[in-house]
């Protein structure tokens, strides 16, 4: 696995935050390039409830849109999310992030998600499509064993009330802020 | 001193009798020369002498202004409403008064010219005027006191008197007499007059004379010189236009030079040469200049005019172009050229009437003729910019080029493709170092655009140009692909051996890399021809027979361009003989199996009717329309569309053919009965068949559409998650982002517009705000 997130154009890994690319050119370009190959991709493949898009004229900042999964209690839920990628992409994780505060066992209060795939479990076999899909499944089917949130955590296995108090939250904390 | 008072007076009163002007005769002609001088001795003695002449000249005036000018110009105002030919008798009794006068004068003026040049040295002379010699003084005193004021008519009249002077004169010095013209009532051509009373001779003579008179009395210039300047040019022009306007087969320069030379400085000499005393010879030859200027500038001006149409008629109207280019060497007329040419051309070529091959015609013909004018290409690339401009917003110039690099019919763009010179581009970078003689070298004319490099545009050809309108070979290429697939597709001969050729000129052109996708395409005919006769051989040894022979044309998908889908199902015979072909493809090249493309091909099919048997070449759909009828005589469109599996409209499309034929009828609305008995092919003959040009591949529209949808993907995907755009934004999001692959058409955001709207239409979009966003 390690292998695949060995670069071998660059031997020294650059660090996530520096994502506007500050490597050498040549590289950048080939992950402009993929990832121009990865949006193409997600935005031809129409896989349901996932979407993403760069922010503003930055390919190296994506906005993603990630609606919960039917079923569960995040059906239509929509929820917005930031991805940087680092200029080592793909061979270094993007930073995924929730931007709409979200309730989640699994995402702690400023948005940041512990899901494995996006820390040690990375591989330059995952892209942008993968990222989404697994978040979207995460919502459904959180991992209760290495809570970021507690109290979510604790109330999961309640489900009426979980739901009846993340209904409210995103009232309160996203629906509001969308409308407003 | 009172004796002294007398001798003066006495020598005064001697000197007035002596140079008293014409106004009293002088009749004391007895009159020793040595009293007159002993006179002026004595006002020399006195100091006095230079009084003479002041007095001399005061009277003069007077004498002028008094008695001649009035007299002079009474000549003409007496007889102001008469014909010409009088005046002209009245200008030469006029003249001739005038002369007298100016005889009268000479005695009295040589007589001061003595006394001036003996006694002392020319200062008082100078005072006057700032005239050297006396005679002088006394023209500038005709001119000034007698043209001061001309009366009405006069400069008509004089003008008049010059042109019919020069018309006889042409007349009488042109070679071509004779000849056929000896008819009885002929005209003189000269004086309009009738041969018996011909006026000609009367008029030259009148002419000389009036001119020799002028010129004694130093006045010619003064008088003729408006009107002769003005009548040269005049005949100039009316000579230019008459000669060459409209001529363009035959170089005019050496013949208008020669006819400058002949007629228009042969009069100007009769007038102003030949023994004059006031005009020295060479005021002709540099005159000759300045005219042969105007004559150029006149002959410019003609074919500049006409330039559009010399244009048009490039390789026969050559010489004029060459004459054109001599003319502007020598006159400053290019940027009126430039301008004349780019207006006509663009109110008479450049608007929706005119055909594009005729467009494309005249600028080619506009680039040949253009390029011998000026090597530098700098009027061309200025003219021809509307040109392209406009032939890159028509939809079909591309395919215009093509076929006509391609087709059997003209030849030209041909013979220009055979030169092969590699194709020159405008991005293509340039390099300084010329290696032409740098002795020959010449700047760029000042009108040209320093951003462009000269050598680009001194070398590029016709080719180069046509490629240049769009800027890029890929596209040319790709059409070139697209017309080289109908063709193959039409004709189904797998005769190739004249693509190959072209096919051959064009990569000279635009390189091997470019063309390996037609080379394919040529090489999969090849191949197709080779299987079929295989496969016709191997039935031949079994000894099969099919009720008919099917050939196939095997097309590598990868490598043709998009076909233009039609969803149709043959009847069961021909979908069994395809089955049937397949199999033994399949059996030949183990892997591979064919994907039919059944509405693409040709049937050639013999229709047999109650009286005759008609053969045709049609399409499959074509004739699976036309077998249906085997079963039964009448169709309705619904019924045909079910078996077939058509859609009724295209089915329409397709019965028009046979309609057109005179073998359908439409009975009622939708139902089409076969015709079987010849009755003249009058009915339904309205139809056209325009669906016979179709081409087989995917139009550019279908092709852009699903562009459109790829775009569509994006935009949602930037809508859903930036939430709300401004058109401009979406517009350079979509620049950036979208795969340079995916879609090769620039779209502009006027397009983006139009599609967004369309989806806004359809509610798939919300506008508001400036900004789209997608529906909750």
């Amino acid at each position: 696995m390690a292998s695949q997130n060995f670069d071998p154009t660059t031997s020294s890994g650059v660090r996530r935050k520096e994502n506007t690319g500050t490597s050498n050119p040549s590289n950048n370009h080939s992950v402009s390039k993929r990832l121009q190959q990865e949006l193409m991709t997600l935005l031809t493949s129409g896989d349901p409830g996932i979407s993403a898009f760069p922010d503003g004229d930055n390919l190296f900042s994506w906005i993603a849109t990630v609606d919960g999964p039917k079923g569960t209690v995040y059906e239509d839920l929509r929820y917005k999310l930031s991805l940087d990628f680092p200029s080592g992409y793909p061979y270094q994780a993007p930073t995924v992030k929730f931007i709409n505060p979200c309730y989640h066992p699994n995402v702690d209060q400023h948005g940041n998600i512990c899901l494995d795939i996006l820390k040690e479990k990375w591989s330059a076999l995952y892209d942008v499509r993968t990222i989404l899909l697994s978040l979207q499944s995460l919502l459904g089917e959180p991992n209760i064993d290495s809570p970021l949130n507690s109290h979510a955590a604790d109330l999961w296995s309640n489900q009426e009330e979980y739901k009846k108090v993340l209904l409210t939250k995103y009232e309160k904390e996203v629906r509001i802020k969308q409308n407003s | 001193m009172a004796a002294n008072t007398e001798a003066l007076n006495k020598a005064w009163k001697t000197i007035v009798d002596f140079l008293s002007p014409g106004g009293r005769p002088i009749l004391e002609v007895s009159f020793p020369e040595i009293q007159f001088q002993s006179a002026v001795d004595i006002l020399v003695q006195n100091g006095i002498v230079n009084i003479i002449e002041d007095w001399f000249f005061e009277n003069v005036q007077r004498d002028i202004r008094q008695r001649v000018a009035p007299n002079f110009w009474n000549y003409y105002t007496s007889t102001a409403c008469q014909g010409a030919s009088e005046w002209s008798d009245n200008l030469l009794k006029a003249v001739q008064f005038l002369h007298q006068v100016s005889e009268e004068y000479k005695p009295s003026l040589q007589r001061l010219e003595s006394i001036s040049s003996g006694t002392h040295p020319k200062n008082s002379l100078q005072t006057f005027c700032g005239v050297q010699k006396l005679s002088d003084v006394l023209i500038t005193l005709f001119k000034a006191i007698i043209f001061a004021q001309v009366p009405n008519g006069y400069q008509e009249g004089l003008d008049h008197f010059y042109s019919e002077a020069f018309k006889v004169f042409n007349d009488t010095n042109s070679d071509n007499k004779g000849g056929g013209n000896e008819e009885v009532e002929r005209q003189c051509d000269g004086c309009g007059e009738n041969t018996e009373v011909c006026r000609c001779a009367q008029i030259m003579d009148r002419f000389h004379t009036v001119n020799r008179l002028l010129d004694e009395v130093g006045i010619l210039e003064e008088v003729s010189g408006t009107s002769a300047t003005a009548l040269v040019h005049e005949k100039i022009q009316q000579h230019v236009e008459a000669q060459c306007k409209g001529r363009f087969e035959t170089s005019f320069l050496e013949s208008l030079e020669n006819w400058l030379d002949t007629k228009v400085l042969g009069w100007l000499n009769l007038i102003y040469t030949g023994n004059r005393t006031h005009i020295g010879a060479d005021c002709i030859s540099s005159f000759r200049g300045r005219l042969q200027h105007f004559l150029y500038k006149t002959y410019a001006q003609v074919q500049i005019n006409e330039f559009f149409k010399i244009i048009i008629d490039f390789p026969e109207s050559a010489p004029a172009v060459q004459d054109l280019k001599a003319c502007l060497e020598k006159t400053d007329m290019r940027a009126q050229l430039i301008s004349t040419l780019r207006s006509s051309i663009e109110t008479r070529l450049l608007h929706p009437g005119v055909n594009t091959s005729d467009i494309l015609t005249a600028y080619i013909s506009a680039i040949r003729a253009l390029r011998v004018l000026d090597p530098a290409g700098v009027i061309l690339e200025l003219v021809c910019d509307p040109v392209r401009k406009y032939l890159r917003c028509r939809d079909d110039t591309v395919r215009c080029i093509v076929s006509s690099l391609t087709d059997d019919g003209s030849s030209e763009l041909l013979d220009e493709l055979i030169k092969g010179q590699p194709l020159v581009l405008d991005e293509s970078g340039h390099s300084d170092d010329e290696d032409e003689d740098w002795e020959k070298w010449n700047p760029d004319p000042v009108d040209a655009d320093p951003a462009t490099a000269s050598k680009s545009r001194r070398a590029s050809d016709i080719i180069s140009m046509l490629v240049n309108i769009y800027g890029s070979k890929e596209l040319f290429v790709n059409e070139y692909r697209t017309l080289l697939a109908d063709r193959i597709l039409t004709n189904f001969n797998y005769e190739i051996g004249r693509e190959i050729r072209y096919l051959e000129h064009l990569k000279l052109r635009f390189g091997e890399s470019q063309l390996h996708y037609c080379e394919v395409m040529l090489k999969d005919v090849a191949d197709s021809k080779r299987i079929n006769a295989r496969i016709k051989e191997e039935k031949a040894q079994r000894n099969e027979q099919d009720v008919v022979e099917v050939n196939s044309m095997i097309l590598s998908a990868q490598f043709w361009p998009a076909f233009r889908e039609e969803k149709i199902t043959l009847p069961e015979e021909m979908q069994k003989l395809l089955e049937a072909y397949t199999k033994k493809f399949e059996a030949l090249k183990g892997n591979r199996t064919l994907q039919w493309k059944s509405h693409l091909g040709l049937m050639n099919i013999d229709i047999e009717l109650k009286d005759r048997t008609i053969n045709f070449k049609v399409s499959p759909v074509h004739a699976a329309i036309i077998m249906q009828f085997q079963e039964k005589n009448k169709w309705t469109v619904e019924e045909l569309s079910k078996t077939l599996q058509m859609p009724a409209t295209a089915l329409r499309r397709k019965i028009a053919y046979w309609q057109s034929q005179g073998l359908l009828k439409e009975e009622s609305n939708d139902t089409f009965v076969l015709v079987e008995d010849h009755r003249g092919h009058t009915h339904d003959y309205l139809m056209t068949e325009d669906d016979e040009t179709e081409s087989a591949m995917a139009s550019t529209q279908a092709q852009k559409e699903e562009e459109y949808q790829i775009y569509w993907s994006y935009i949602v995907g930037m809508l859903t998650n930036l939430e709300s755009l401004p058109i401009e934004r979406i517009h350079s999001m979509l620049r950036m982002f979208t795969m340079q692959g995916a879609s090769t058409m620039e779209c502009t955001i006027q397009e983006l517009k139009q599609f967004l709207d369309r989806k806004v239409k359809e509610q798939q979009l919300m506008y508001s705000g400036g900004v789209y966003r997608l529906p909750k």
